[in-house]
């Protein structure tokens, strides 16, 4: 199976460096992207130079847009799989096999924090709270239990890749639950594994209370559209070309 | 047919609009909380007329129907401005997108020379 490593990178000099040079014991640069979405720093010289791909956006898209772009790239370049892997060393590269690993039993594995057997994710209770509220829910869409829906250390299989190289959602913050919900709609399974994360190496998310609460607003609101929201138009498109082949 | 249910009906067929709009992905997220506030706003009221007639009497408006007047004109003011600083936005960004790819497509032809 080939895989592709995709990491969205928003201005991360300071980190990328040392997370491709952990990347590389574990996956060949060769097949790892870097989509450097809009960066006023170095972050694209940088992968480059240390031997990874690099795509860059013109002008600042968002996480899930950077996706998306990464998503086509592996499509257009026929790989099996993409994993999707943070820039600035929150995930670890140790885990990767064993998200390949599980793509056997499910088209889309998530990294979980909160899943039994990982290492307790060191964080505010506000922030566990808020997550484990969206996992709930989540839940209830994909009809399994997820622990931890907005974790963005991730591998998509085949099917998955194809439905995400078609449409990935775009909306600020929205991506990894959406496309969870997006892609059990399309009968695709979602499975996951426990992992451990590190402390961010660059830059303290900043979660007040206040903060919590819009981010938890936002994603909700996200998830009620998303229960009465349709296909989106392309998928449609591809579910008719595919039912269209397997008649032929 | 009462003038109320006439404004009832109207505001109904706004909130369907909005409603089939955001489930064939035409109307993104972002503008959607607006555009549905503004449906429930419009049925509530056409509902319920007393209810302008309490505001207007709390801010000492002696004629209610101005009261809808001044705030729908102060609505449609921001949103107005709201628009007008997107479509700024948008431009800037084309502009950076167009310039960006100029200067790769020139990367690439002098390759080829």
């Amino acid at each position: 199976m080939r895989v592709l490593v995709a990491i969205p990178a928003l201005n991360e000099a300071d980190a990328i460096g040392e997370v491709l040079a952990a990347l590389s014991a574990v996956h060949p640069l060769a097949d790892t992207v870097v989509v450097d979405d809009g960066s006023r720093d170095d972050t694209g010289r940088i992968a480059r130079t240390a031997g990874a791909h690099v795509l860059s956006h013109a002008i600042n898209l968002g996480v899930g847009a950077a996706m998306g772009t990464a998503f086509k790239y592996a499509a257009a370049n026929r790989y099996d799989a993409v994993i999707q892997f943070d820039g600035d060393g929150q995930h670890r590269p140790g885990h990767i096999a064993e998200l390949i690993a599980a793509t056997a039993h499910a088209d889309i594995v998530i990294g979980s924090r909160y899943a039994p057997g990982g290492d307790a994710f060191k964080s505010s209770a506000a922030r566990r709270g808020v997550h484990h509220l969206i996992a709930r829910v989540v839940s209830l869409y994909a009809r399994t239990r997820i622990t931890d829906a907005s974790s963005g250390f991730r591998i998509a299989g085949p099917r998955a890749l194809a439905v995400f190289a078609e449409h990935y959602p775009v909306e600020w913050l929205g991506d990894t639950v959406e496309s969870i919900v997006l892609a059990t709609r399309q009968g695709l399974t979602v499975a996951e594994i426990p992992v451990g994360m590190n402390e961010r190496a660059g830059g303290v998310p900043s979660q007040s209370v206040f903060r919590s609460i819009g981010y938890t607003g936002r994603i909700m609101f996200i998830l009620v559209l998303a229960s009465f929201r349709s296909v989106p138009p392309r998928l449609r498109e591809l579910r008719r070309r595919t039912a269209g082949e397997s008649v032929a | 047919m009462t003038p109320q249910i006439l404004a009832i009906a109207m505001a109904a067929v706004l909130l369907i609009v909005v409603i089939v709009l955001l489930r064939s992905y035409v109307l993104p997220e972002k503008y959607a909380v607006i555009w549905l506030a503004a449906s429930v706003v419009a049925i509530v009221l056409s509902a319920w007329p007393g209810l302008l007639d309490t505001i207007a009497i709390f801010f000492g408006i002696s004629q209610p129907i101005n009261l809808l007047f001044v705030g729908a004109f102060f609505v449609l003011f921001l949103l107005l401005m709201q628009l007008t600083l997107e479509v700024a936005k948008t431009r800037d960004e084309l502009r950076k997108t167009v310039q960006k790819l100029a200067l790769e497509l020139e990367k690439r032809q002098s390759l080829d020379d």
